[in-house]
C-alpha cells in the first residue's frame, strides 16, 4: 500500500541531487573567470587561509561568491514564481512577470537613474515599484464583479502596459549620453555590480520561496479552477494572496538585483515538468533547484565567454530556447493533453 | 438529517429563480433534481456548495448552517463532483484523487500518511486502480467522471453533490456510474444530491431500493417533490416539459419493477 505516497513525493536520491545541483554550480563558478585563479587558491580563500595572494582572495570572496549566491537566488526565485503563477492562473504560458513586476521595477529603476543618480536608489525604487505594480494589477483584475484568472492576467497586462508607457516617458526625458545607456543596460539584466550588500535582497526572496514551497499542495488544487478549489476546502482568496504575495517578494527582489530576466520564469518550470511531472509538490522544489543552477551557470558564461560581459537576459534566451526545443522534442512535451 | 433546506429563495439580479424551496435528505438517501434547462438546478447546488451566499432561507448540512462554516469545514461535510473540464496541467489520477484530502491540512499544510491511505482506498473503492498512474487528461470522459467520484469519496463527506454527472457518458458508462453511486449510497451510508436531465435516473435508483426523492424545478419557481414513481407521470411531463410521454412498468432482473419513459410526441393539445 501507500502507493499514492510513493508516487507523490520525491525519492531521497532525487532530493539529494536537487540540493547538490545549485551548490555544485556555485562552487564551479568560483573557479572560472577573466582573472585566472588556481584550484588551490580558491580552496584556501574559501577556508579563510591568509596564504593566498590578496587579489585572488578578493576575487573569489568579494566578487565571485556574492555574485554566484545572488544568481542562485534570482534564478530560483524567478523559476519558482513562474511555476506558481502558471498554476494560480491555470495558464502554462504565464511567466513570473505576468502581474507587471518587470515593467514596474523598470519604472522604479528609471526614476532612480534619472532623478537620484542610480546607486542604491535603483534597488530600493525598483523593488517598491515592482510590488506596487502587482498590487495595482491585483486590484485592476478584481474590479470586475466576477474575478477569474483571465481578468487577473488582463489586469497584469494592462498595468504592465501602463508602466511600460511610463518607462518610455522616462527614457524620453533621460540624458541620452549617461542615463539612457544605464536604463538600457538595466533592462538587459546583469549581476556585474553585485556585492555582499545586495544580498539583503535574498531575504524577501527566501521568504517568498518558503511561502510558495509550503503552499505547493494548494497550487495543484488552485489550478483546477476556483469553484473546484473552493469545494475541496481551499479558501481561494486567502491562498491566492499568500501565493501571489510570495511570488511577488521573489520576483520584485530578483528583478531589483539583476534587471529583467523574463525567460527563466517561463521555461524552467516547463523543463521541470518534462523531467519530474506536473504535480507542484515535486515541481516547486525542482524549479528552485534547476532555476538557481541554470542562472549561476548562465552568469558564469556571461562573464567568461567574451571579453566584455554579455547581458544575462540575452544569454538566457539564446541558450535556453534551443535547449527547451530539444527537451520538448525529446519528451514530446511533458505537458501534453 | 444530512441535508435540510428550508424555504430557500434565490434571485439573479432581482429575477427570482428559486422561490421557497424546502428539501431534506436523510442518511443513505438520494435526491434527484430534475427540470428544464435554466430552471435553477445548478443554482440550487451552488447554494448548497456555498458558491452563492446571498440566498434567503436556510441550508443546513448535518445540522450546521452552511453560511457559518469556513471553506475547509464545509468541504468536510459536502463533496462535489463537477461537470467535466480539462485542467491546465495533466496531473496523474492519484494526484487528482489526493486533492480530495485538501480540507484536512491547514493553509500551509501537506497531506499526511492517513491522507495517502484514504486516497489509495478511494481509488480501490471506485475500482480505478488500472489507470491510477495515468495522466487525468489522457482518460476518456467516463473514466474522468469516476476519478472525480473517487476524489469526492476521498473527502469523506456525508453528502455528495453531483452536477449532471452522466451528461457526457455513453450508454454503458452512464449505468456503470449510477451503479457505483448506488453502491456508495447503499453500503457507505453516503447521501447524494444530483442534478440530472435524465428522468430515468430517479426511477432507476428507486428500482434499486434506495430511498429516492425526485425534485422537479419548474420554470416559474414552482417546485414539486415526491417519490420518483409519484412525480414522474405523463401529467407532470406534459405540464413541465410540454412533452407527451408514457411511463411504462417493465419486469427487470430478479423480479424488480423498472419504470421507463417513452416519448409519444410534443403536441400539448393531444394530452388534454
Amino acid at each position: 500500500m501507500k502507493r499514492a505516497k510513493s508516487a507523490g513525493s520525491l525519492s531521497l536520491p532525487v532530493k539529494a541531487l536537487l540540493l547538490f545541483l545549485p551548490l555544485a554550480a556555485v562552487i564551479v563558478s568560483l573557479f572560472f573567470g577573466r582573472y585566472p585563479i588556481s584550484l588551490r587558491e580558491v580552496v584556501f580563500s574559501l577556508f579563510g587561509s591568509q596564504d593566498v595572494a590578496l587579489t585572488s582572495r578578493v576575487t573569489v570572496l568579494q566578487l565571485r561568491l556574492p555574485r554566484a549566491i545572488a544568481a542562485a537566488f534570482v534564478g530560483a526565485s524567478l523559476a519558482v514564481s513562474g511555476a506558481a503563477f502558471q498554476s494560480v492562473f491555470r495558464n502554462p504560458l504565464v511567466n513570473s512577470g505576468i502581474l507587471g513586476v518587470s515593467n514596474g521595477a523598470g519604472f522604479g529603476a528609471c526614476i532612480a537613474i534619472v532623478f537620484f543618480g542610480g546607486g542604491i536608489f535603483t534597488y530600493i525604487l525598483s523593488f517598491v515599484f515592482a510590488v506596487a505594480a502587482v498590487i495595482l494589477s491585483y486590484f485592476a483584475g478584481r474590479i470586475s464583479r466576477v474575478t477569474t484568472s483571465v481578468t487577473m492576467i488582463l489586469g497584469g497586462v494592462i498595468v504592465g502596459a501602463f508602466f511600460s508607457a511610463l518607462v518610455s516617458i522616462m527614457k524620453f526625458v533621460a540624458d541620452p549620453y549617461s542615463q539612457l545607456p544605464s536604463i538600457t543596460f538595466w533592462f538587459m539584466g546583469s549581476f556585474a555590480s553585485v556585492n555582499y550588500s545586495h544580498l539583503y535582497a535574498t531575504i524577501p526572496m527566501g521568504i517568498g520561496m518558503l511561502l510558495i514551497f509550503f503552499s505547493r499542495w494548494k497550487l495543484n488544487v488552485l489550478s483546477m479552477g476556483e469553484r473546484e478549489a473552493s469545494s475541496l476546502g481551499v479558501d481561494v482568496r486567502k491562498v491566492q494572496i499568500l501565493i501571489i504575495g510570495g511570488a511577488t517578494l521573489c520576483t520584485a527582489a530578483a528583478v531589483c538585483i539583476s534587471g529583467t530576466i523574463g525567460w527563466v520564469g517561463l521555461v524552467i518550470p516547463h523543463i521541470g515538468r518534462m523531467i519530474i511531472g506536473n504535480s507542484n509538490q515535486k515541481l516547486i522544489p525542482v524549479s528552485i533547484s534547476l532555476g538557481s543552477a541554470f542562472m549561476v551557470i548562465m552568469d558564469l558564461l556571461s562573464r567568461t565567454l567574451t571579453g566584455s560581459e554579455i547581458p544575462i537576459g540575452i544569454l538566457c534566451a539564446l541558450i535556453g530556447t534551443p535547449f527547451f526545443v530539444y527537451l520538448l522534442k525529446k519528451t514530446k512535451g511533458g505537458f501534453k493533453t | 438529517m444530512i441535508l435540510q433546506i428550508d424555504n430557500l429563495s434565490f434571485s439573479y439580479d432581482n429575477t427570482p429563480l428559486i422561490s421557497g424551496a424546502s428539501l431534506s435528505a436523510d442518511k443513505g438517501e438520494i435526491i434527484c433534481l430534475l427540470g428544464p434547462n435554466g430552471s435553477g438546478k445548478t443554482t440550487l447546488l451552488d447554494c448548497i456548495l456555498g458558491f452563492h451566499r446571498n440566498f434567503s432561507g436556510s441550508i443546513k448540512v448535518c445540522e450546521k448552517n452552511i453560511l457559518t462554516l469556513s471553506r475547509p469545514e464545509l468541504a468536510k461535510l459536502v463533496s462535489y463532483v463537477p461537470q467535466v473540464h480539462i485542467p491546465a496541467f495533466p496531473y496523474t489520477v492519484r494526484e487528482v484523487v489526493l486533492m480530495g484530502r485538501t480540507a484536512q491540512s491547514g493553509i500551509l499544510g501537506a497531506p499526511c500518511d492517513e491522507d495517502f491511505e484514504i486516497c489509495d482506498s478511494s481509488i480501490a473503492r471506485i475500482g480505478i486502480e488500472s489507470f491510477a498512474d495515468k495522466p487525468y487528461t489522457a482518460l476518456s470522459g467516463g473514466e474522468r467522471k469516476l476519478v472525480l467520484l473517487a476524489r469526492a469519496l476521498a473527502q469523506k463527506a456525508p453528502l455528495i453533490v453531483l452536477d449532471e454527472p452522466t451528461s457526457s457518458l455513453d450508454f454503458k458508462n452512464e449505468f456503470l456510474f449510477l451503479e457505483i453511486l448506488t453502491d456508495l449510497v447503499c453500503n457507505d451510508g453516503i447521501s447524494a444530491i444530483m442534478a440530472t436531465h435524465a428522468l430515468q435516473h430517479p426511477l432507476y435508483f428507486e428500482s434499486q431500493g434506495i430511498e429516492t426523492k425526485a425534485v422537479m424545478l419548474c420554470r416559474q419557481g414552482e417546485i414539486r417533490v415526491g417519490s420518483p414513481g409519484e412525480l414522474i407521470t405523463p401529467k407532470t411531463l406534459l405540464e413541465v416539459y410540454g412533452v407527451l410521454a408514457s411511463v411504462q412498468e417493465i419486469q427487470g432482473k430478479d423480479g424488480k419493477t423498472v419504470r421507463t419513459i417513452a416519448v409519444l410526441g410534443n403536441d400539448i393539445k393531444q394530452g388534454e
